[in-house]
């Protein structure tokens, strides 16, 4: 606890080490990218799934490989391709010659973190394939349910929708992410850093000694002390006043549904526990509100030829809603 | 040269009169052939006839009943304005100061549809609000506007009943207050304090008012019991922020 005049509640030492451990293991390859390496963090922290995007060459995968990584579970990695199938992602049954019955083949879904790259270069078929196993953790095959293991993390990466060779993501789909965290172009001095690295070829060289800094079965610990955390009444109402702004605001189409009210105050709590707090602020809401709605709003047609965001307009909804205080 | 033009002339001349040979015409003699084909009678369908007639599309005939209910509503309309009309007419007042009103409530009446179109476009326009501030400091949780609230009385009262969670609230708020009368910090009730502290960078108070924040936070949010021995250090990094502003 940062404050010697209130007593420690909750421990969360360990979970400060494991954050500075992962971040510390992923600096030595991604330049910057603080905010978004903290999001991932946090994403993980708080049992969602989280998609990245970002125009090509922004080290998406690379991030995202990064992490996993980073971290001691079963790794898969689906590249979505526009002819890939469900069967190609979910597994499929496959007759069995010796015993003469049908034997379920899993797929590549099977496993603690799952890297889907490109993952709006799919089909809305098979992407629905996806959407039992994003929110329910579950696959039901012939009639057979199959649990997933904990922690089952999807990181997913996509392009923009404008770029050539895309789809639009179903909203349903959206809505299970947790976060969806834009990857923007690195500073000056960043790229300079960039450069030099791969000059000195540094960045092979250690990418190959990235290590794992955390045990699957640590997140789910991790986990359970975030879900702990202290959230206030007047946080709680200014989070659901924020979600409720999104449903009447005139420049969206489809506002935040209430799975989106409970990601942001599941993502807050993270973001506390990052900081070293065992309850949470508005600032944390504030600060998950963006990457927690921006894929869940749809902006009006007028609006979006307009120019619009979604990010500005959340941006105004939270300007508007007068913080607890 | 004058006597090849002439001769030349002359050529022409009989040229173009001469004239084509004539051939006998052979004369065919005249035969007049009877049309013997058979003529059907065709008789025109009365019901047909009939029916088209009945058919609003095929009546041509107008007839003209007046004026529509629409203009006759606004002869009465404009006939309200009619004050000043005798027998031999308007006076010279009644009819400018009619056409006056014809015009103000024309003008009007556009102003109000505009006004119509545009809100419900969603376009806000502030034409009769003065240009405030956006905010100004007016909100805190209980509606109270803190430039209202006498800080010292409350907060003693607060502590003395045993409720510092208030206490510590009410010092809070009036660190903000002071920060915002010192125009160090822009109080607007959608401000985090986190904006505050950044918006405090390369300020001398920036830490001291950071450390305060967090007392607040850990109170106000995190729902820390603050016992009275407590509540007197937080008082004195309290006093602290407040001693050392201007």
């Amino acid at each position: 606890m940062e404050n010697e005049n209130f007593e420690q509640r909750t421990d969360l030492s360990k979970l400060n080490a494991a954050v500075e451990n992962i971040k510390a293991s992923l600096a030595q390859i991604i330049v910057g990218q603080q905010h978004v390496i903290e999001l991932i963090i946090a994403g993980i922290l708080a049992d969602g799934h989280i998609l990245i995007e970002g125009v090509p060459g922004v080290a998406k995968t690379l991030t995202a490989k990064l992490v996993a990584k980073s971290i001691d579970a079963q790794y898969s990695r689906i590249q979505f391709t526009p002819d890939l199938m469900p069967s190609d992602v979910l597994g499929t049954s496959v007759f069995n010659t010796k015993t003469g019955e049908f034997e379920y083949k899993r797929g590549p879904i099977f496993g603690n973190i799952i890297l889907i790259d490109e993952i709006n270069r799919a089909p809305a078929k098979t992407q629905s394939a996806l959407f039992e196993v994003m929110e329910e953790r579950q696959i039901t095959m012939d009639g057979e349910l199959y649990k997933m293991d904990e922690p089952f993390i999807v990181l997913a990466t996509q392009n923009p929708v404008e770029q050539e060779g895309t789809y639009r993501l179903p909203e349903a789909q959206l809505d299970r992410f947790l976060f969806k965290i834009d990857i923007s172009y690195p500073s000056l001095e960043e790229e300079i850093s960039i450069i030099s690295r791969q000059h000195q070829q540094k960045t092979a060289d250690q990418l190959e000694h990235i290590n794992a800094v955390l045990q699957g079965a640590d997140i789910v610990a991790l986990r359970q002390t975030v879900r702990g955390l202290h959230v206030e009444e007047k946080i709680i109402a200014f989070t659901a006043r924020i979600i409720h702004e999104t449903r009447n605001n005139k420049s969206l189409y489809l506002g935040g549904s209430p799975r989106a009210s409970l990601a942001v105050v599941n993502a807050a709590k993270a973001v506390a526990a990052i900081a070293g707090r065992d309850f949470v602020t508005p600032d944390d809401i504030v600060k998950v509100a963006t990457p927690v709605l921006r894929h869940r709003v749809m902006l009006t047609p007028d609006k979006e030829m307009e120019g619009l965001t979604a990010d500005d307009v959340i941006a105004q909804i939270i300007q508007k809603i007068e913080i607890p205080r | 040269m004058r006597y090849l033009l002439l001769i030349f002339l002359l050529l022409t001349a009989s040229i173009a009169n001469a004239k084509p040979d004539t051939i006998a015409a052979k004369k065919v003699p005249a035969v007049i052939r009877l049309d013997t084909a058979s003529v059907t009678l065709r008789h025109i369908d009365t019901a047909a006839i009939n029916n088209y007639k009945k058919q609003k599309e095929f009546i041509y005939k107008d007839d003209y009943s007046g004026p529509s209910l629409w203009t006759r509503f606004w002869r009465w309309f404009w006939s309200l304005f009619d004050w000043g009309k005798t027998k031999t007419g308007y006076s010279n007042f009644w009819k400018w100061a009619g056409v006056l009103i014809k015009y103000i409530i024309m003008i009007g009446g556009i102003a109000a549809l505009i006004l119509v179109i545009l809100k419900s476009a969603g376009i806000d326009i502030n034409i009769f609000r003065k240009g405030a501030r956006k905010a100004g400091i007016a909100y805190t949780e209980l509606d109270e506007n803190i430039h209202e609230i006498d800080f010292e009385k409350d907060i003693e009262t607060a502590a003395s009943a045993g409720n510092y969670k208030l206490a510590v609230r009410l010092l809070y708020l009036r660190a903000l207050k002071q920060l915002s009368d010192n125009n160090l910090i822009d109080w607007q009730p959608n401000k985090t304090n986190q904006a505050y502290v950044q918006e405090l960078n390369n300020n001398p108070a920036q830490g001291p008012f950071k450390n305060i924040t967090r007392q607040f936070e850990y109170v106000w949010y995190g729902d820390f019991a603050v016992t009275g021995s407590g509540y007197s250090q937080i008082t004195k990094l309290f006093a602290d922020f407040k001693g050392g502003r201007p």
